[in-house]
């Protein structure tokens, strides 16, 4: 029954941003999409900024809500069962604690150093927020939007300025130096060539840190869906039933390791992170 | 399902978001920039502050019962040893004080003793002394004695009564010429 049919994209719809959400019925294929309030774009100078919501932002705001609800509870199993600091938590409450211990103690304080405290809850939300949202991706009918460059690159920003003000706060003037290469050890001439040469290539390292985070959590993201898409689309390429199990298992197995990769991708931008934000604390040149 | 698929992608067309998958959309970036500061802010504030707060308490409180126990360690093991010095002190004291009772006591002893011998020594004297005056006077009993007697017998012997002054002065004098030591023996008997 092999037909030469049109070429159908079936992929990148399925991974970009949309003005409509999907949602369980009972028509063709069990999908149904409502479509998402269109407004004006805001116009901001020379810019002009669509706001209205599109797929991507409503799952974020999903993965938010999901993370709030989950942290609070936790908040509230936490101080139920702990008096007050006086025991050991329980159940759910015990169990956040683990994460948010290990986080605490095995991520921000080892790569932030000493007053690394202050950076425990920013690195806390960044792990969760990226967490649920990646979760929300393997949620049937649900979007990841983390797999959209736009929310990994503003992640990306946010940790950006972070990272900057934290250098500028702990290093004060030396911030400079973190910019614009100044050697104190060798000669005038010397120094002013390397300076020369350097500071590009200082100011390209600044930058692509938060440029590696975006598209290492946006291209993980993605290349889970791409792969899955890819192994049910083997069943329509073939346009057989026969051979649906063997793509079904790979994509179960792919699935069970998304569910890896959602947790490893959110530990890797919180890691990274706090590696950054310790690196420019202590930098010195 | 072949044509679903069409449709769908068809639908997806042109609702899809200007830009594509490589260019990141401003307001996307926007809506995730006030969610995520949203959440920041939100979940400092009533999640991790207090779950942070709580699991520091126990820290400390961990860490304080720790010193603690330290700390009662140390005392319970000057405590005993004060109290097992205190316990030597007090055998020793009690040593000393049962030599010095033991000590006082041969004192005693002894000065009872001494006396006892002084008393035993005085009373003997005394009673040599009184058996000394009791046999003088026996003596000087036995010569008068004596005297009566000799003249009785010598009148009975000449028959004639020699009571007269100077027989008996006579008789006395011979008597105090005996020496007493040959009369002693006898009276001392």
């Amino acid at each position: 029954m092999l037909q030469a049919g049109p070429a159908i994209d079936i992929i990148t719809p399925h991974i970009t941003d949309a003005h409509a959400i999907d949602y369980p019925c009972l028509h063709t294929g069990f999908v149904c999409e409502m479509a998402l309030p269109r407004w004006a774009p805001i116009h901001l100078g020379p810019v002009a900024i669509d706001m209205s919501p599109t797929k991507h932002v409503v799952w974020l705001g999903i993965a938010a809500i999901l993370c709030l609800i989950t942290m609070l509870m936790a908040a509230r199993a936490h101080a139920r069962t702990t008096f007050g600091g006086q025991r050991a938590p329980s159940g759910f409450g015990n169990g956040m604690e683990a994460f948010v211990l290990f986080l605490r103690n095995e991520v921000v304080i080892p790569n932030v150093g000493p007053k690394g405290d202050k950076f425990v809850p920013f690195i806390l939300t960044l792990f969760f927020f990226i967490l649920f949202a990646n979760l929300c991706g393997l949620i049937p009918y649900g979007s990841t939007a983390t797999g959209n460059i736009g929310v990994t690159a503003t992640l990306a920003l946010i940790t950006f300025v972070v990272v900057e003000i934290a250098g500028m706060r702990e290093q004060g003037r030396g911030y400079i130096s973190t910019i614009v290469y100044w050697p104190h050890d060798v000669p005038v001439g010397v120094k002013s060539f390397m300076t020369f040469i350097m500071t590009p290539v200082e100011i390209a390292g600044k930058l692509a840190k938060p440029f590696a985070l975006a598209i290492r959590l946006f291209a993980n993201m993605t290349a889970g869906h791409v792969v899955l898409l890819a192994l049910i689309g083997l069943i329509f390429t073939f346009q057989s039933y026969i051979v649906a199990p063997a793509p079904v298992a790979m994509a179960v197995a792919i699935s069970l390791l998304e569910i890896f990769v959602s947790l490893l991708q959110a530990f890797i931008f919180a890691l990274l992170s706090a590696v950054f934000i310790g690196q420019i604390r202590t930098a010195t040149h | 399902m072949h044509f679903f698929l069409l449709q769908e992608a068809a639908q997806h067309a042109d609702e899809a978001v200007s830009g594509g998958l490589l260019s990141p959309s401003g307001g996307v970036m926007v809506w995730t920039l006030v969610i995520f500061i949203f959440l920041l802010l939100v979940l400092s504030k009533y999640a991790f502050k207090p779950i942070t707060k709580a699991v520091e308490e126990r820290e400390k409180a961990l860490a304080d019962a720790i010193e603690a126990a330290q700390r009662d360690r140390d005392d319970a093991n000057r405590l005993l040893q004060d109290q097992r010095e205190q316990i030597a002190a007090a055998r020793d004291e009690a040593q000393k004080i049962i030599a010095d009772a033991r000590a006082a006591a041969e004192q005693v002893r002894g000065k009872l003793i001494e006396q006892a011998h002084g008393e035993t020594g005085e009373l003997l004297e005394r009673a040599r002394r009184e058996i000394g005056a009791e046999r003088d006077r026996a003596i000087a009993d036995l010569r008068l004695e004596a005297i009566d007697l000799a003249i009785a017998g010598a009148s009975r012997v000449i028959g004639k009564n020699l009571d007269d002054q100077s027989n008996r002065q006579l008789v006395q004098s011979f008597l105090a010429s005996v020496p007493s030591s040959k009369l002693a023996p006898k009276a001392g008997m």
